[in-house]
């Protein structure tokens, strides 16, 4: 083969495109599973000497109620992150995306949970929990509801809802910039030809919008469960998945086992245990919202 | 971005890696991993102790690594996973120190004890240090043993005595809570605070045996002592004895001295070091505050003189990766001196060095000091006792308790089938 | 008279959200100016008894500013990188068909499903070897790394959309396909690019995981790692903790409306679709 053919074969030119990706993926995330899943079937304190175990992690893990409930909240966090982001971001993105005064300075004020870390905001949150001196219990005793009052962090039924409640908080902003960004590459003429038809903003939503927005909406949605499903930060900042493993999720239970017990050997078992769950439900959702890999 | 500024970015990090890596070439430098962040309480005794030093030894520099608590351990562990670690490094003694010890990880510092630097240290701090019979950690921070601390005004108000009894105990807890106070302050979202008051009542009801003979499987854990102390736990529970959502404060975010300074609650089971902590927060309020020891119960067969605690707090340790032991060494001796323990007592704490007691001027710290002297035995938290894989289990049961998730008999059991399962018998 | 009652009603909820959203800032300000005692005695939500700028003047002492620019340095080269390096690869996987093209595809989004703290102790036993232990620069390749799958992403998805025939034309004038990515496809992802760029950027400048292990010398830590300087074993003090917390924010809003013309700009400049 000559240089000009080697230049115009595809495989070639594709390899030259997917070089750079290839090797920091290859370097950065390509060895760490099928290591953990190594690991996996050994007891290992990270530290010492391994011990075989055979398959005796993955059947702990299969029986372990811990772990099925931690599963369990993440997948309501999927349900909640679904339902609370996606409608409110939609919701605010065509609010802020018509002609009104000041959006600016909405905008930039919306932004900013989503430019707090997750610790920042776990730290304001706490405060405002607390059920003393806290903000939410505060406003409730002085507006006469005293008995909705809670200890929203200490109260194992209500504990995981308390932690999903900033996750919305911080990471609606980010859809919501999403949103905006593609109405905005709608077309003008589409919102005129509705208009000339006689559509009010509801029907112009449903018709117009939403439809235009659709694949915006089902990245956005990859992007919640995925992220639902790895979630960490916050949760461990505001309650280290407590109390006792009320608001546990499968990122903080591998990070406790792995790193604050030192069972190296289970931490990793949870981490491929949670790679798969993770993998099977986007390729599913991927595949019922049939998006397509080419055109 | 335009290429412009990615490229003067890059060169400006390049430039400044760079002018990092270049180093003096006859100095030594060594590299000291702690807890020891600006917030924290003996930061300013151990800098001064590296000031010392890098005096005394003009080509020695120390490269000071503080981390925050938690972030500590995970930092410590994923070093000594990759066979990373520092010259010196800090742990809690006991079984911390010991797993890193069986992992070969740390240097002995047998044949560095000469007589006068072994008796420098208080025996019972020492012995956290000692593993196989051999010295490889030198206690340095704090003989904190758990206290009982309390308002002394809101006692006097409600015309209440000191408790010598764990009946006397609940008497007084009954009287603040018939008049709208939490008698304890305590914030349980870590487990460690919970953890206090069920080592004391195991200790009171059982003695330091219960524990001993669990560990040695002579016992159990599901043994009688633990089961009662469950119970006693639940009775104050129910009673109302412990603040609203007690596993969902933290104690890190001062969540239970909060209550604390605003008369919302009158006693406070923790280390020593809350002292500290009040005269930081609420200076104009530490006159209001003493303690007690936590009360015998009467039918126990535990020693009410004991405590527990840890007799050294933070140990320091040489590292086997470190390329200056001789230094490293010499540096432990300077963690451990006279100016070091003066310095200590200057900020509160009780250095576990001995003949201390008598540079202790703060009445509320002498009495702390006596306090220690007396115990016939301090029993160290069962979070550094036990191994991880167990002291997890137990902080795990024990807040269960708390919350009133578990019976004390099903904490007992779990705890007991872990043992069973991490000791094989 | 109708449409004055439409834009009270945008203006209601857009207010209320903006509560929801403004209040913990406000907390945060009001909060920085109260000395640590206060903050216990007073309830947490009352105004400060005076207005102290200690707090401020003890964190801007503190060396914080080394850990804002080194966060700085760090998510700018990275989130650069990112979009070179998620850009190339997108495009070849979108638009030129050779054989392993989907499982290739696959392949970068099941990288999306890795929780972090399993690559820890791999990654940091790889930063070892390469000797970049203890150096901003072991950052950027975990950084860049992870972050490649969720952009692949969505640029795939957004060239996905747009159509062949703009192309077409200059493939049949025998154009390169690096000038086709460069002149024609890298116009029109603009939007995406800056979705890519904000998502990536936001996520980078808030994590610590890496940093915590990679990092140790003072001089290398960045602002998620330097905020917790203020808490200590037994202690913290919270009026300093939340100044330290706010000044780490105010410049990133100062950038954000600053960039906002532009960012608006990009994201405007969209692919017309027919």
């Amino acid at each position: 083969m000559n240089k000009k053919d080697l230049l115009n074969n595809k495989y070639f030119i594709a390899a030259l495109f997917l070089l750079p990706a290839v090797i920091f993926s290859l370097v950065y995330l390509i060895i760490p599973i099928p290591l953990s899943a190594y690991y996996s079937f050994f007891k290992w304190d990270g530290i010492g000497a391994m011990e075989f175990l055979g398959f005796d992690n993955w059947s702990k893990l299969l029986s372990d109620p811990i772990f099925w409930s931690s599963m369990a909240n993440n997948f309501k966090l999927i349900a909640i992150s679904l339902v609370v982001q996606i409608p409110i971001a939609l919701f605010l993105a065509v609010l802020l995306t018509r002609k009104i005064k000041g959006a600016s300075f909405f905008k930039t004020i919306y932004f900013v949970p989503m430019l707090l870390s997750s610790i920042a905001v776990a730290f304001l949150w706490r405060y405002m929990y607390d059920p003393t001196f806290g903000l939410i219990n505060g406003v409730l005793n002085l507006v006469g509801l005293e008995q909705l009052t809670r200890s929203w962090l200490g109260d194992p039924d209500i504990a995981f809802y308390s932690v999903a409640a900033p996750v919305q908080w911080r990471f609606i902003p980010l859809y919501m910039i999403i949103f905006m960004a593609g109405i905005s590459n709608i077309p003008k003429q589409l919102y005129e030809a509705a208009e000339i038809d006689g559509a009010n903003n509801l029907q112009t939503f449903f018709f117009v919008t939403l439809p235009m927005l659709r694949s915006t909406v089902i990245n956005a949605s990859v992007l919640i469960i995925v992220g639902s499903l790895k979630y960490f930060a916050m949760i461990f900042a505001l309650t280290g998945g407590g109390p006792n493993h009320a608001s546990e999720l499968m990122a903080t239970y591998l990070y406790s086992k792995s790193f604050t017990e030192m069972n190296m050997g289970y931490g990793s078992t949870i981490s491929v245990a949670l790679f798969l769950v993770a993998l099977i439900v986007s390729f599913l959702f991927l595949n019922l919202s049939k998006k397509d890999v080419r055109n | 971005m335009n290429k412009g500024l990615i490229l003067s970015l890059t060169l400006l990090m390049v430039f400044s890696l760079f002018s990092f890596t270049v180093m003096a070439q006859d100095e030594v430098t060594l590299t000291l991993w702690d807890i020891r962040t600006a917030a924290d309480q003996a930061t300013p005794a151990v800098k001064d102790a590296i000031d010392r030093f890098e005096a005394d030894n003009p080509n020695i520099k120390i490269e000071h690594v503080p981390t925050q608590n938690d972030n500590y351990k995970t930092k410590l562990r994923t070093a000594m996973s990759a066979d990373n670690a520092p010259d010196i490094f800090m742990s809690w003694g006991s079984a911390s120190l010991e797993r890193y010890v069986n992992a070969e990880k740390v240097s002995s510092l047998e044949s560095y004890m000469t007589e006068d630097w072994r008796s420098n240290f208080m025996p019972a701090a020492m012995n956290l240090g000692i593993v196989d019979e051999e010295v490889y950690g030198v206690p340095v921070t704090n003989v904190s043993p758990a206290l009982v601390w309390y308002r002394t005004d809101l006692f006097e108000e409600y015309g209440l005595e000191v408790p010598e009894t764990y009946e006397d105990l609940k008497n007084v807890a009954e009287t603040f809570i018939d008049n709208g106070i939490s008698p304890f302050a305590l914030a349980n979202k870590d487990k460690w605070p919970g953890s206090m008051y069920f080592m004391y009542l195991v200790d009171r009801i059982g003695g330091p045996e219960a524990l001993q003979k669990a560990i040695s499987r002579e016992g159990a854990f599901n043994d009688e002592a633990f089961v009662e102390a469950g119970r006693k736990i639940q009775e104050l529970v129910e009673m109302g004895a412990f603040p609203d959502g007690v596993n969902g404060l933290d104690e890190n975010a001062s969540q239970s001295r909060t209550l604390l300074y605003t008369d919302r609650a009158a006693m406070y089971l923790m280390g020593s070091w809350a002292y500290s902590g009040i005269k930081n927060e609420a200076p104009d309020m530490v006159e209001q505050f003493s303690f007690f020891n936590f009360p015998a119960i009467e039918s126990g067969e535990g020693d009410p003189s004991n405590l527990v605690g840890t007799p050294g707090d933070n140990y320091y340790s040489v590292s086997t990766k470190t390329k200056n032991k001789e230094a490293a060494v010499e540096f432990l001796k300077y963690l451990t001196d006279v100016q070091m323990g003066e310095k200590l007592i200057e900020i509160g704490n009780i250095p576990p060095f001995t003949g201390v007691g008598d540079k202790i001027n703060d009445p509320i710290m002498k009495k702390i000091y006596n306090s220690s002297q007396k115990a016939n035995y301090i029993q160290l938290w069962y979070d550094q006792t036990l191994p991880l894989e167990l002291a997890q289990v137990h902080l795990n049961t024990t807040q269960a308790l708390f919350g009133m998730e578990m019976t004390p008999e099903e904490a007992a059991n779990q705890m007991e089938a872990a043992a069973q399962e991490y000791y094989g018998e | 008279m109708l449409n004055k009652i439409k834009q009270l009603v945008i203006y209601f909820f857009l207010s209320i959200w903006l509560l929801i959203t403004g209040y913990p800032l406000v907390f945060l300000v009001q909060n920085s100016f109260k000395i640590r005692m206060e903050f216990f005695r007073n309830p947490v939500w009352s105004l400060p008894e005076s207005f102290t700028l200690q707090n401020y003047i003890d964190v801007m002492e503190s060396g914080f500013y080394i850990y804002f620019i080194n966060s700085i340095i760090v998510c700018f080269i990275s989130v650069s990188i990112i979009i070179i390096v998620s850009a190339l690869a997108s495009y070849a996987i979108a638009r030129i068909d050779f054989k392993f093209n989907k499982l290739v595809y696959i392949l970068f989004l099941a990288g999306m499903m890795i929780p972090i703290h399993s690559t820890l102790i791999p990654i940091y036993k790889i930063t070892l070897s390469m000797g970049l232990y203890d150096k901003l620069s072991s950052l950027i390749g975990p950084y860049v790394a992870f972050s490649l799958p969720i952009s692949v992403f969505i640029l795939t998805g957004f060239i996905n959309d747009i159509p062949y025939e703009l192309e077409e034309a200059a493939i049949i004038d025998g154009a390169s396909r690096f000038k086709i990515f460069k002149a024609i496809i890298l116009p029109l992802i603009k939007p995406a690019i800056a979705t890519v760029a904000i998502y990536n950027l936001t996520l980078l400048w808030n994590q610590f995981a890496y940093a915590l292990v990679l990092t140790s010398s003072p001089s290398k830590r960045i602002l998620t790692l330097g905020l917790f300087e203020f808490q200590g074993q037994h202690g913290i003090n919270i009026p300093l903790t939340l100044t330290a917390l706010f000044l780490s924010v105010l410049p990133l809003i100062l950038l954000y409306v600053f960039l906002q013309e532009h960012i608006i700009k990009g994201m405007t400049a969209g692919a017309l679709k027919g």
